[in-house]
């Protein structure tokens, strides 16, 4: 590759990023005070709302792993523009791990499963926690999915890196060659996470497609993050010299298609357990519509399907990167509140938003941005000597 | 998503051999419908595809006489082979129409060249699906009951059951694959009809294009129409397997009430309907010296989508057989030892090799750019998608929830001669429609060249 | 109206750039009743023969409106108005189970409204139209691209347009009879 006019220096993030990074510090160091305020005073709800924390931002960490793999896989400007974002994200992971700790120690205030009392009066729990559900199965398979996920992360981040040197050789076809493995192993860990963690909470209940819906609601949340992201950094050089209109535009449909895949498995999901109205399957969904967490369903069709769907169909929409950030936020909010639907009815008959199921969320997020941040002002914007970022670099190109 | 991008995910193959002009394209492709002498395999193939064809016709008419108590259904499995091949057919269909439609919205230009047979492939596969419901009715011919319209009986159909949804979505997929199909010939039929020599074929061929003219206005109304056709086609084919699924889940039978069904039905569609797109192309594009319009370019990517379709598929049974074991269900934990050891379990086995076992081969470069060997998996996969059916079928339905409703299920040759006749029926359906129709989109292969490119002033 | 002996001027060019500059020029010139003819879709062509009004997204948004508002109707009015039965206790008006064929009604609508609309719009089919009077004109489903400019243009007069379409470097220029 002959010298491009561009180099290193000119690619990183700008300094924006920096104070980004200071405030998001503060915001996760006041409100992870107010959460150990929470620990202390409210066990009980600060458990569940520390899980539905945990699993909104792991969402994102694993969501860009996930795209990053796909981008790699079908290759494409839209991918490259975004790939350091989304290398960024990845990079997040031990702190994921990290953060995985106190649920060990939540356990039993979050599964029933977890407390030996209300295992002894019940035959199938006792079954399934002997083969199955057991703190040190939890642990140590929570323990390989980690692992897996990190060794994924930390190959293509490292391999990516080597992309910013110009005397290293050419290294795409590595890429590729882990990411389809890596896009199977992925799913595979997720979807034995999503039950570990989330389905168990109602032990007795199964849905086949359950694990799915966290797949694409994972690389949802993560899609919306990355379009939030790239619209601070459109402000600045270099990313307002390298985001084209183009690029924008595949994200758009990106997050349509994925709003309507959600869509699709939510709907499935439903339609199959209502009309096969088993006491065992439906009993999850008469929680989730009854005692005022119906409206938390009717408004996740609303607002996380029907009237996104609308707004993205339209090419003009999807284009205009200002108004697309928003809605690419409320998605990410969306997210959340879907995570909420699915875990907090286990634990509430009524529906009720406690002060931590804000606070502990909010907390989780000051601390993963600041270290997203860190990690992206870390290499530049754009790996350089990657073959295809020269197309993106010539401005004559379009 | 970018056009530019298309050359990094494939190599170094190109979708079009370079060298060729617009005329040059059009003559090659129109060559085979206009000029090229009725060759003698052709006439062979097409004998045998219609003698089979004549089979299952036989077979239907006796059928017709005698009912369904000719075919291997009883209590408790009353859905046999009829399902089965019903299922199959129309999975392998979605394959056309992912080809056209999807395809075309990701702007995967590669698609020009193998949409045309694909979405006939559809049409075709379709109307074989179609008549297996029909003919498990008991009294095909009073098959239009199925449809709301006011009668004498004052009866309606009952819009909770998916067998009704199943109606309208199999008739709205016909319908809608039939004018996608019809729509994409148009430009063709009109290059067809001025270059024939043959009066009557002007005839005919002029009467089917409709006057087109290409005009630029029309063209700009033709590509909005054609995109948003493709536009509703993508979700439209989804949700045909889905509703397909739905007939399974909405049912109360361990191994059929599952909620993974639904994506996991699309899947394995996609996955026998690719093999099938693959079977039909390696042959075609040998016999008619297709090579630089078909190239190893369309074996890849066609090889790729069938090895992520194939694991999604695996996924499914992965995820099946776990939940089975994890919800300590009864009923779930017997179907599962049941398929495993069961009656039928050799069929089991028999389908986890060739839908998931085999396949992984795909994983090797080298295999998927060899001709023969694509053709071989592919073989495969239909056996193993065809194997999967029969499986969630017989083997759900066989071992009632009663040990006094247990029961085997033998198919008939009566079963068989149907099978197998309405591949003779496809097979000459195909063969038709080589003769008769640009088997490739002649107008959309002229769009890839780099003349057809506006060069600014 | 009066049918005019000459339906117009037609000129045939060899390439996809050609026909477009061509295009644009006649345009510039103040010709505004003019076609295009390519063996396929030229981008931006019908831009520059100043086609902007294209209608065929409305008719399918309407025809997805219909489809959807008629095939719920269908089976609300069905399920729980003439033919009420109780199937398994589920409520007469079953939405989550008419989802489906609603859907399948959207999009059955919106399908035939895009093809027939389409048609329509376009005029087809038509059994006669005077272009093919001109026997190269069968090279316009081949590989030859044509320009021509209607009798019924007001700036229509055959010596003057003859000699513009000259102008443009065409292939060879025929009158067109209607």
């Amino acid at each position: 590759m002959s010298g491009p006019r561009v180099n290193n220096a000119d690619l990183l993030a700008p300094p924006v990023v920096q104070t980004i990074q200071q405030r998001s510090l503060v915001v996760g160091v006041v409100f992870a005070v107010m959460s150990i305020i929470g620990l202390l005073i409210r066990p009980g709800e600060f458990f569940p709302a520390y899980l539905l924390g945990f699993m909104a931002w792991l969402g994102v960490t694993l969501g860009c792993l996930a795209i990053l793999m796909l981008q790699h896989m079908t290759g494409g400007a839209w991918g490259l523009v975004i790939r350091r974002i989304l290398e960024a994200g990845t990079r997040t992971l031990p702190l994921m791990a990290l953060l995985f700790i106190p649920l060990l120690f939540g356990m039993p205030k979050l599964y029933v499963w977890a407390r030996a009392s209300e295992v002894a009066r019940d035959q199938h729990l006792q079954e399934l926690t002997r083969a199955y559900l057991n703190f040190s199965g939890f642990l140590g398979r929570a323990i390989v999915y980690f692992a897996i996920w990190a060794v994924l992360a930390y190959l293509l981040n490292r391999w990516s890196d080597a992309q910013d040197n110009a005397a290293l050789p050419d290294n795409t076809h590595r890429f590729r060659a882990l990411s389809g493995p890596g896009l199977v192993l992925y799913a595979f860990c997720m979807s034995f996470a999503a039950i570990d963690w989330a389905m168990s909470l109602s032990p007795h209940w199964i849905s086949t497609i359950y694990p799915l819906i966290f797949l694409v609601g994972q690389v949802l949340s993560a899609l919306g993050f990355v379009v939030a992201i790239e619209t601070i950094l459109s402000r600045y050089k270099p990313m307002s010299e390298l985001l084209k209109p183009d690029h924008v535009h595949d994200h758009g449909k990106l997050i349509l298609t994925f709003v309507m895949l959600w869509a699709y498995f939510s709907f499935s999901q439903w339609l199959i357990i209502w009309a096969g109205n088993l006491p065992e399957e439906i009993s999850w969904f008469v929680r989730r519509l009854n005692g005022g967490w119906g409206f938390v369903g009717l408004f996740l069709a609303a607002f996380h399907f029907a009237v996104p769907f609308v707004f993205l169909l339209s090419r003009q929409f999807k284009r205009n990167l200002p108004t697309l950030m928003w809605l690419a936020v409320w998605l990410m909010f969306m997210r959340v509140v879907d995570l909420f639907w699915m875990i907090e009815p286990t634990f509430h008959e009524q529906l009720r938003v406690t002060v931590w199921d804000i606070v502990v969320p909010v907390a989780i997020g000051g601390f993963w941005l600041t270290f997203f941040f860190r990690n992206l002002k870390g290499r530049p914007l754009l790996p350089l000597y990657d073959p295809h970022s020269r197309e993106i670099l010539e401005p004559a190109h379009e | 998503m970018d056009d530019r991008t298309d050359d990094v995910t494939v190599g170094s193959a190109p979708v079009i051999e370079p060298g060729y002009t617009f005329a040059t394209v059009t003559d090659k492709i129109s060559a085979i419908v206009l000029t090229r002498p009725t060759s003698v395999a052709w006439l062979f193939g097409f004998g045998v595809a219609f003698l089979l064809t004549m089979m299952m016709l036989y077979a239907i008419g006796y059928l017709f006489v005698r009912g369904v108590g000719i075919w291997g259904v009883n209590i408790p499995v009353g859905w046999g082979f009829a399902i089965v091949n019903f299922v199959w057919w129309i999975g392998i269909g979605h394959a056309g129409t992912l080809i056209s439609a999807i395809l075309l919205l990701l702007r995967q230009s590669w698609r020009n060249s193998i949409n045309r047979f694909a979405e006939a492939m559809t049409l075709f596969a379709v109307a074989c699906a179609g008549l297996f419901p029909v003919l498990h009715l008991g009294r095909p011919w009073l098959g239009y009951w199925l449809f709301p319209y006011p009668n004498t009986m004052k009866y309606w159909p009952q819009f909770r059951s998916p067998l009704v949804w199943d109606v309208f979505a199999v008739s709205t997929y016909f319908t809608i694959s039939l004018m996608f199909w019809f729509i994409g010939l148009i430009p063709d039929l009109a290059t067809l009809r001025d270059r024939s020599g043959n009066r009557a074929a002007q005839i005919i061929y002029g009467i089917l294009a409709m006057g087109w003219r290409g005009s630029a206005r029309h063209w700009a109304r033709y590509e909005t129409a054609y995109l948003l056709l493709a536009g509703l086609a993508t979700p439209l084919v989804l949700s045909v397997h889905t509703v397909v699924s739905f007939d399974f889940a909405i049912s109360m039978v361990p191994g059929w009430h599952t909620t993974i069904f639904p994506p996991y039905f699309v899947a394995g569609a996609i996955y026998s309907g690719f093999a099938m797109v693959l079977v039909l192309a390696i042959p075609i594009r040998k016999f008619y010296g297709l090579e630089d319009f078909i190239t190893e370019r369309h074996l890849q990517n066609s090889a790729k989508v069938m090895l992520a379709t194939g694991l999604i598929v695996a996924y499914g049974y992965g995820i099946e057989a776990f939940m089975g074991w994890y919800s300590g269900n009864r009923y779930d934990t017997f179907l599962l030892w049941n398929r495993l050891h069961g009656p039928y379990h050799f069929w089991y086995w028999m389908l986890l090799v060739c839908n998931i076992g085999i396949p992984q081969v795909l994983w090797i470069r080298n295999l998927r750019s060899s001709p023969v060997w694509l053709f071989l998996i592919s073989l495969d996969i239909l056996v193993g998608m065809w194997l999967e059916r029969f499986v969630i079928v017989v083997v759900s339905l066989h071992r009632d929830f009663l040990n006094s409703s247990w029961g085997m299920y033998y198919p008939t040759r009566w079963d068989w001669m149907t099978y197998i006749g309405t591949i003779g029926m496809f097979l000459a359906l195909m063969f038709l429609f080589l003769r008769i129709l640009p088997a490739i989109s002649i107008f959309e292969m002229r769009t890839l060249l780099p003349q057809a490119e506006v060069k600014p002033e | 109206m009066k049918r005019l002996a000459i339906y117009g001027m037609m000129a045939e060019f060899d390439t996809t750039s050609d026909l477009v500059a061509a295009a644009r020029r006649t345009h510039e010139a103040g010709y505004r009743k003019i076609d295009a003819y390519s063996p396929f879709p030229v981008e931006g062509l019908a831009d520059e023969m100043g086609f902007h009004k294209n209608a065929v997204p409305l008719v399918v948004l309407v025809g997805g409106v219909l489809g959807a508002i008629s095939g719920y109707l269908l089976q609300y009015w069905i399920s729980a108005v003439t033919y009420p039965i109780n199937v398994g206790g589920r409520p007469y008006n079953s939405w989550p189970a008419f989802i489906v064929v609603t859907f399948e009604t959207t999009i059955l609508f919106a399908g035939l409204a895009a093809v027939l609309g389409m048609l329509a719009l376009n005029g087809l089919p038509m059994p006669y139209h005077p272009v093919f009077n001109v026997p190269r004109f069968a090279f316009a489903t081949r590989d030859r691209f044509f320009l021509i400019i209607f009798s019924s243009d007001p700036k229509y007069e055959t010596a003057g347009t003859r000699v513009f379409l000259e102008s443009l470097k065409p292939r060879s220029i025929s009158e067109v009879p209607s």
